[in-house]
């Protein structure tokens, strides 16, 4: 329970960066998030005859980190929607916590891409709300990662989806996580190491895409979960670099349907493609026990 | 809620329920016929069905953003 509220902390510099760079709307969004999450699994608990669990703080992080997974633009009710179901059937529907799958977060937002890709559209930019094309579109259309200062996509100056904007904030709480020992820092530093060598390869800049799109966020805060990421270290190496790799490739070649909405980003792809390979790391990289 | 995504939130209820209930069927006929216990066999059953009936949707949604663009 302690690494949950630890892990809801380290959410926060991120999330009132989102706040007073979007506005109030942005509060609306993760507040959303967290109470559908709440609700749902309260909810699903109650009619299945279990213990109500939603004090060890596990749902109001996925709350959370899908309330800022998303785009000014969508409605709250499509968050509200989406984190119910990441709830319900990403984590509820196998036992709840330690028997899921799938990231319950990014179970939802999966399928708040699918059933409300409309509303991710128009991406604004922070502050002004202007509608912008985001760093990873603007690679998208030039091939090119000169284009957006880097600086700005450190600090969060950038549209993106309201929690991914600030790499800084995320940052200042994926330290803490790391000093307090709540995460398993190995896989992001294999996801990011990957995508620093394909990016040298590539001849791009590897901070753009360290700063671009929610690489931060979901390496950082949503492929660490323990309940769905491999448990042994190697394991967890070859997790971050599986996560890199799906990652790196939507970035560039992405899965475009031509005449409708383009993903220039893979992480929730990869996080999930790679959540199914958990079982088979740990069974793979198991230790062998000590004599 | 705009109708493109009731009919979406629909296929994805569809696609769950469709490999959920097949898998739990067809599982519990397989386990039967190895000869576990019935109770054992509805519960392992229905455990699987979940578990791929996750997998399932997981594929699909991946399939209809990536490939097809079905509904889009």
């Amino acid at each position: 329970m302690k690494m949950m509220y630890g892990m809801l902390m380290a959410l926060t510099p991120a999330a009132l960066w989102s706040i007073y760079a979007f506005g109030p709307q942005a509060l609306v969004r993760i507040l959303a998030g967290v109470g559908a999450a709440l609700v749902a699994e309260a909810l699903y608990q109650k009619l299945t005859g279990q213990k109500i669990t939603i004090k060890d703080g596990s749902a109001a992080i996925t709350g959370m980190l899908l309330g800022m997974a998303v785009s000014i633009s969508t409605p709250w009710y499509a968050v509200a929607i989406s984190t119910a179901f990441g709830i319900i059937f990403g984590k509820q529907l196998l036992g709840g916590v330690g028997k899921n799958l799938f990231n319950p977060a990014m179970f939802g937002r999966l399928f708040y891409l699918f059933v409300f890709p409309d509303s991710i559209l128009p991406w604004r930019r922070p502050f002004d709300l202007v509608t912008s094309a985001t760093p990873l579109e603007i690679l998208r259309e030039t091939g090119e990662t000169a284009g957006v200062p880097i600086l700005d996509m450190f600090l969060g100056r950038i549209p993106g989806t309201i929690g991914e904007i600030s790499a800084l904030m995320l940052l200042i709480g994926f330290s803490f996580l790391v000093i307090r020992k709540f995460v398993r820092w190995r896989i992001p530093a294999a996801a990011f190491s990957t995508v620093l060598v394909l990016a040298i390869i590539a001849g791009q800049n590897p901070l753009f895409h360290f700063f671009a799109g929610s690489l931060m966020l979901g390496a950082c805060f949503m492929a660490t979960d323990p309940m769905t990421s491999p448990r042994y270290p190697k394991g967890q190496i070859f997790f971050g670099i599986g996560i890199g790799l799906i990652i790196m490739s939507m970035r560039w070649w992405g899965w475009q349907t031509p005449g409708v909405y383009e993903f220039t980003e893979g992480t929730t792809f990869a996080v999930l493609t790679m959540n199914l390979f958990t079982p088979y790391l740990n069974k793979k990289f198991k230790p062998a026990p000590k004599k | 809620m705009p109708e493109s995504s009731i009919i979406r939130f629909l296929s994805v209820m569809v696609v769950l329920s469709v490999v959920g209930f097949g898998w739990y069927y067809i599982g519990f006929a397989r386990l039967k016929r190895k000869g576990m216990d019935e109770t054992a066999a509805r519960k392992q059953a229905n455990q699987e069905a979940r578990k791929y009936s996750l997998i399932a949707t997981f594929l699909y949604m991946v399939a209809m953003v990536s490939v097809v663009g079905l509904f889009l």
